[in-house]
């Protein structure tokens, strides 16, 4: 049977995972899941939320106080000016702000453009929207840069609006400011909406510099920005994220946010609240640990000779194994029935993406560099094969 | 600011799609004073809320699966067949981010392989709302006042006459607590059967009506029904929003590859919650339950006794009254500071629902009932 929500890309990812379950000792370097648990002061506002507000009201946009907080946390992180009362809603965790902020400005018909590589929900939430994909390509030999002509050239009359995502998932690249104010500027001459992910903001190496389409002069009335706690908190499981942007759009979001799943748990939100407010020191101390963990992927890749994009950001890497001969959906199957390592396949990501593994560095130092030295076990034992 | 165009397509678009802008239910506070709520209002227990925040400080922080905890799913699947419900196991069973979502899921994903989907006249606008968001060919199925608001079962046999293959229908009626009897859902059932069609059964205030009849249940009939609800209600997982769906496997697997599109997984804690909740809700709904019938018995006292109209309904935590004058009755509750569910919202002006919480709130609404109700 076959429907608009059928998704190969994710549900590869899914089968991999599942697969990956079924090893003892698995090392999980696919899924996006920090290994650091939610900070306790985070867990406690939970508990007290549960006792305090467990029947509290919450309308579908989210409580006041955090809107609030989330308009402090865009205006002091990423220069966003946003009026909590009407240009704020709370949503289940990044994904539904992702499948909310598509389906609030695209519909049958409409065509989106959208980096390649990217986030393959993007393609799913778009598919459900009956919109049409344009994808604009982004090339390992610069970096996977966004080039902003690139994207005006991708421009149709069914264009309504246009992603950026960056920090970028899959390819950690980051785009840089000035390539930001070009493509507002784009946007505006062209007439588009701009949709922000900004999930891995907090998550910059190397000096790179994030800017937000909608801290840019003319870019918010046109921008829907995301983003989300699970990243930043370790907060994966909870669902707790955002969108902002101008109240008029906002208020279709709301109605969006209303049919798709209707209120955020208060308990969710008043956790939210308390990562939000409360210390932060815990986002840094992870910052820090996923940049000395990116070191550890770098050096074992660097080792086998393995090309990669330069991790600007985010929380993994894109790494080039068309070397191996292989498409990266059999290689990444491979690895994990020989060494029980899951790395996730490019071709999830986007198409031209068979020779890429995204390789996450979310886990404890110890056990990455147990991983690594599996992948490349397993490397080794391919190339070997290959000469023979 | 610079006049954008394609934002005013864009929202011109969202705004003429009369089923998106169906009303977002009004305010729902869940206090005792609150009388628009739906399922009756209840603190989590104390050791519900320590289990869970001893689970979160171990580590349970992280992505579950994306259908849900597997011992939610068998708890839940447990519970649905102690209910009568049907035939349902753990790998029937989708959690979701409350009942709104399991009502997004079903209608989007089932009316998009159907072609279309039944809606009641009456029915909750969460409903509409979903069938709005990618629009869905809908047919509205007329309903009767005498009857609570159910569906007329002519109605739904000229759809399936007209080629509808999906419906979907409250039993008991979100708006009244109005539910099929057995007679109407063997009738139903045997009409799906002769046309291949199938149904979304939102069963969400099922636990409230003692010997609710379930399609479902029907010899069958679990392979061409979704049930949906809230998970154990009125023991205090309300504001959480811990929904349910059950469905045959293929049903169920297009549903679950959706939600990893919306949202992942549902929230870890409100499914902690619902497990260490699960063992102790037998004892708290059936006090509950005996505790709203006596309430319930004496709001429709009172209600006569106004000679107030009153919707016929079997679940014990709602009243559904119909009004002459419902504007004046509306001030003179609000002067009251009491708030009540309207029908207007559901698609029946003039009636308005009660919430069986106190007979303290339940006495003064009556109080500004009187006042409202012509000499």
């Amino acid at each position: 049977m076959t429907t608009q929500t059928q998704k190969r890309g994710t549900d590869l990812l899914y089968s991999l995972l599942a697969e990956a379950r079924g090893y003892a000792d698995a090392i999980v370097l696919g899924r996006g899941d920090p290994d650091f648990d939610t900070p306790p002061h985070i867990v406690e506002a939970a508990r007290k939320a549960m006792l305090e507000h467990g029947n509290d009201y919450t309308p579908p946009e989210g409580i006041l106080p955090l809107r609030q907080a989330i308009a402090e946390r865009v205006q002091k992180v990423n220069g966003i000016t946003v009026d909590p009362e009407t240009e704020v809603v709370v949503t289940n965790g990044g994904q539904e702000a992702l499948f909310l902020m598509v389906i609030s400005t695209i519909g049958e018909g409409d065509a989106l453009l959208v980096p390649e590589p990217n986030y393959n929900t993007y393609n799913d939430a778009l598919r459900f929207a009956r919109g049409i994909k344009v994808g604009v390509p982004t090339l390992p030999e610069e970096g996977f840069r966004l080039v902003p002509q690139r994207m005006r050239e991708a421009i149709t009359e069914r264009t309504r609006a246009m992603l950026l995502v960056s920090p970028n998932n899959p390819s950690a690249a980051v785009i840089p400011p000035d390539d930001v104010r070009e493509l507002v500027r784009i946007a505006q001459e062209e007439d588009l909406l701009i949709l922000a992910d900004d999930i891995y903001d907090l998550f910059l190496y190397d000096g790179a510099q994030h800017l937000s389409p909608a801290a840019v002069p003319g870019g918010k009335e046109r921008t829907l920005t995301l983003n989300a706690l699970s990243k930043a908190f370790a907060m994966t499981g909870w669902r707790a994220g955002w969108i902002v942007g101008p109240a008029d759009l906002m208020a279709q979001v709301r109605q969006h946010k209303a049919a798709v799943t209707g209120a955020t748990s208060i308990v969710a939100q008043y956790a939210a609240l308390a990562a939000l407010t409360g210390p932060q020191d815990a986002v840094e101390q992870m910052r820090q640990a996923y940049a000395r963990r990116r070191r550890i992927v770098m050096e074992a890749l660097d080792s086998l000779g393995i090309r990669y994009g330069m991790p600007q950001g985010g929380q993994f890497l894109f790494a080039d194994i068309g070397f191996t001969g292989m498409d990266s959906a059999e290689l990444a199957r491979q690895i994990l029935r020989e060494e029980h390592v899951l790395v996730y396949p490019g071709s999830a990501f986007a198409p031209g993406c068979e020779r890429y593994l995204r390789i996450t560095f979310l886990q404890p130092e110890d056990k990455l560099r147990e991983g690594m030295e599996r992948v490349k076990r397993a490397m080794e034992r391919i190339l070997a094969s290959k000469a023979a | 600011m610079a006049h954008s165009q394609t934002k005013e397509l864009v929202i011109q678009r969202h705004q003429a799609n009369a089923l998106l802008q169906a009303p977002v239910l009004s305010p729902m506070k869940r206090s005792p004073e609150d009388l628009s709520v739906d399922h009756p209002t209840r603190p989590l227990e104390a050791e519900v809320v320590e289990a869970v925040a001893s689970a979160l400080h171990g580590g349970q922080t992280h992505y579950v699966d994306v259908p849900g905890m597997p011992r939610l799913r068998e708890l839940l699947a447990g519970w649905l067949q102690a209910m009568g419900v049907g035939p349902y196991a753990a790998d029937h069973v989708l959690v979701t981010a409350g009942v709104q979502e399991a009502r997004f899921l079903s209608i989007q994903v089932l009316g998009d392989l159907l072609g279309g989907v039944a809606l009641p006249d009456v029915v909750h606008p969460g409903a509409l709302k979903a069938a709005g968001v990618r629009r869905l060919r809908v047919h509205r199925l007329p309903t009767e006042g005498a009857q609570g608001f159910l569906p007329t079962l002519s109605g739904i046999r000229e759809a399936l006459a007209g080629g509808v293959r999906l419906f979907y229908l409250e039993s008991p009626v979100r708006l009244t607590g109005a539910a099929f009897d057995m007679a109407s859902v063997k009738e139903i059932a045997h009409a799906l059967q002769e046309h291949d069609a199938a149904v979304i059964w939102d069963q969400g205030l099922a636990p409230w009506v003692e010997g609710c009849p379930f399609l479902a249940a029907e010899p069958d009939l679990a392979e061409r029904t979704v049930v949906l609800g809230e998970a154990w209600p009125g023991a205090g997982l309300e504001s959480m929003l811990l929904g349910y769906l059950a469905a045959k496997q293929e049903w169920l697997e297009m549903m679950r590859s959706q939600k990893q599109v919306i949202s992942i997984c549902t929230s870890t804690p409100y499914q902690l919650a619902g497990m260490e909740l699960a063992g102790r809700y037998p004892q708290i709904h059936a006090e509950q339950v005996r505790a709203l019938a006596r309430l319930r018995q004496w709001a429709v006292e009172q209600a006569r006794g106004l000679s107030l109209e009153v919707l016929p309904g079997a679940a014990v935590n709602l009243l559904a009254l119909r009004l002459r004058d419902s504007e004046r009755a509306n001030a003179r509750l609000r002067e009251k500071g009491l708030e009540v569910a309207w029908g207007e919202e559901f698609g029946a002006p003039g009636v308005l629902r009660l919430a069986m919480t106190s007979e303290s709130a339940l006495a003064k609404a009556f109080a500004a009932l009187r006042e409202a109700t012509p000499a």
